[in-house]
């Protein structure tokens, strides 16, 4: 299919239908909202669904696989926060506490994003490979914990700048001392509750659950984790929407640079993922989730991470790029693109993909 | 009945700065305050709604005139200049002062 038309054929899909339908309630400044306690059950029931199917999966096909697409996973998530602070700082000249929050939310997963990926698999016909549920789950904290770390090795940097100049009257040392004692717990801090959190907590339960019940256990709670998935994401994305369109004026105050870098990045990671996972052996269906998993930015876990952890940060920032233009921009554009670029690469492989990337390197 | 004075330190803040604001009372050896959520508008736009991170917060706390300065003094240095957060103090009147120490 043409790209154009698949574009158009997801855009006429009800995920995407209802999350634009959302925007526009926004716009109109209906109030249409969702009930909070829905709002709130909706990311932990999607979760709990992408948990089981991926544990499903993983019985299956096996985890021995895993490790390989696992550890390239975390190592180009590591890179790929160092390279969008580098862009952010040196090209956006956003301040150095801006440019780690935002060069680790784009570093980071987003577990909606992954869902509407699931869910556009689904549609399309496609299956993919199980344990990329479980790669989403250990590379949610990474960005983050390398974010925070990087920015506390600057402060304690500054602080030691500082602590050199004091030296002369003594008082004020152990001042110093205490605050980067303090940097030091805040990391751990973060890295406790970060991996005790509820997204990482709910979606490693229900991969282990997943991958003990087997499909036979699966089969009498089916109708509500698989049947109704798809439903469930129409729901929350209409929530997505409005929230989305609540912030559109926000976009302007980011700068032409934001824009342009909340749609760029996400489409070079994209192609990066889709392209390593053919590389790596991964299905049609399973490249694009593995380059979801670069594209997407962390919009609902990153917030109350850096809040925390780097508060110095804007955080109408990095919210508003990652939710009011990244996300809609996967999910209308970069999906189907994504897939017609994974189709074309697994087609170049069984041709002959390795004097491809001769070519390619050339 | 004979009232006592203390003083009713009110916080409003972003739901995320709660955790930082027990933090300092617990530090101040303070274990009594009520919280609940709270909306509105300031000077970031109007707050409360969208995400359960975004929401505002309201803290109270009941106290004596000597731990107030110490506690308002750290919630300024350490909160003000990254949170949107808005205190103020009121006189208030108690029966049971020593519940407050």
């Amino acid at each position: 299919m043409d790209i154009l038309e698949l574009v158009q054929a997801n855009i006429l899909t009800p995920v995407v239908l209802f999350f634009i339908f959302g925007i526009i309630t926004a716009r109109i400044k209906s109030d249409l909202k969702i009930p909070e306690a829905i709002s709130e059950f909706l990311p932990i029931y999607l979760l709990a669904a992408i948990g089981l199917h991926g544990g499903l999966e993983m019985r299956k096909t096996g985890f021995e696989n895993m490790l390989i697409p696992l550890l390239v996973a975390i190592g180009l998530s590591i890179l790929m926060t160092l390279y969008h602070y580098q862009i952010l700082k040196r090209l956006g000249k956003f301040n150095i506490f801006d440019s780690y929050a935002l060069a680790s939310t784009y570093g980071a997963v987003g577990a909606v994003t992954f869902s509407v990926g699931l869910s556009f698999l689904k549609t399309q016909g496609i299956s993919s490979e199980g344990y990329i549920t479980a790669i989403l789950a250990t590379l949610e904290p990474v960005a983050f914990i390398l974010a925070i770390f990087l920015t506390n090795m600057a402060i304690s940097k500054q602080t030691q700048i500082k602590k050199q100049a004091f030296t002369k009257s003594k008082d004020n040392t152990d001042d110093l001392d205490t605050i980067t004692v303090e940097q030091k717990t805040k990391l751990f801090q973060v890295l406790r509750e970060s991996i005790t959190g509820k997204a990482i907590v709910i979606l490693l339960g229900s991969i282990v659950i997943g991958y003990a019940i087997d499909t036979n256990g699966f089969a009498p709670i089916k109708i509500v984790f698989e049947d109704l998935f798809v439903g469930a994401i129409v729901i929350f994305l209409i929530e997505m929407g409005i929230v989305a369109g609540h912030r559109l004026d926000d976009i302007k105050k980011g700068g032409v640079f934001l824009i342009g870098f909340a749609l760029a990045i996400p489409t070079i990671n994209g192609t990066i993922g889709v392209l390593i996972a053919t590389y790596l052996g991964l299905s049609i269906g399973g490249a694009v989730m593995y380059g979801l998993l670069f594209a997407s930015a962390s919009f609902i876990a990153a917030p109350a991470v850096l809040r925390h952890a780097i508060p110095q940060a804007k955080p109408s920032l990095y919210i508003t790029s990652a939710l009011g233009i990244t996300f809609p921009y996967i999910i209308m554009i970069l999906l189907p693109v994504m897939l017609i670029l994974s189709t074309t690469f697994h087609n170049m492989e069984s041709m002959n993909l390795g004097s491809y990337f001769v070519e390619a390197w050339k | 009945m004979k009232l006592y004075n203390a003083k009713l330190l009110t916080i409003t803040c972003e739901i995320l700065a709660q955790k930082n604001i027990i933090d300092i009372l617990h530090k101040h050896n303070i274990s009594g305050y009520t919280f609940y959520e709270v909306g509105g508008s300031g000077a970031k736009g109007i707050r409360g709604q969208g995400f359960q991170n975004e929401k505002n917060i309201k803290i109270e706390v009941i106290l004596q005139e000597e731990k107030l300065s110490g506690v308002l003094e750290e919630i300024a240095r350490t909160l003000f200049s990254d949170y949107a957060i808005i205190t103020y103090v009121s006189d208030v009147g108690v029966v049971r002062i020593e519940k407050f120490v």
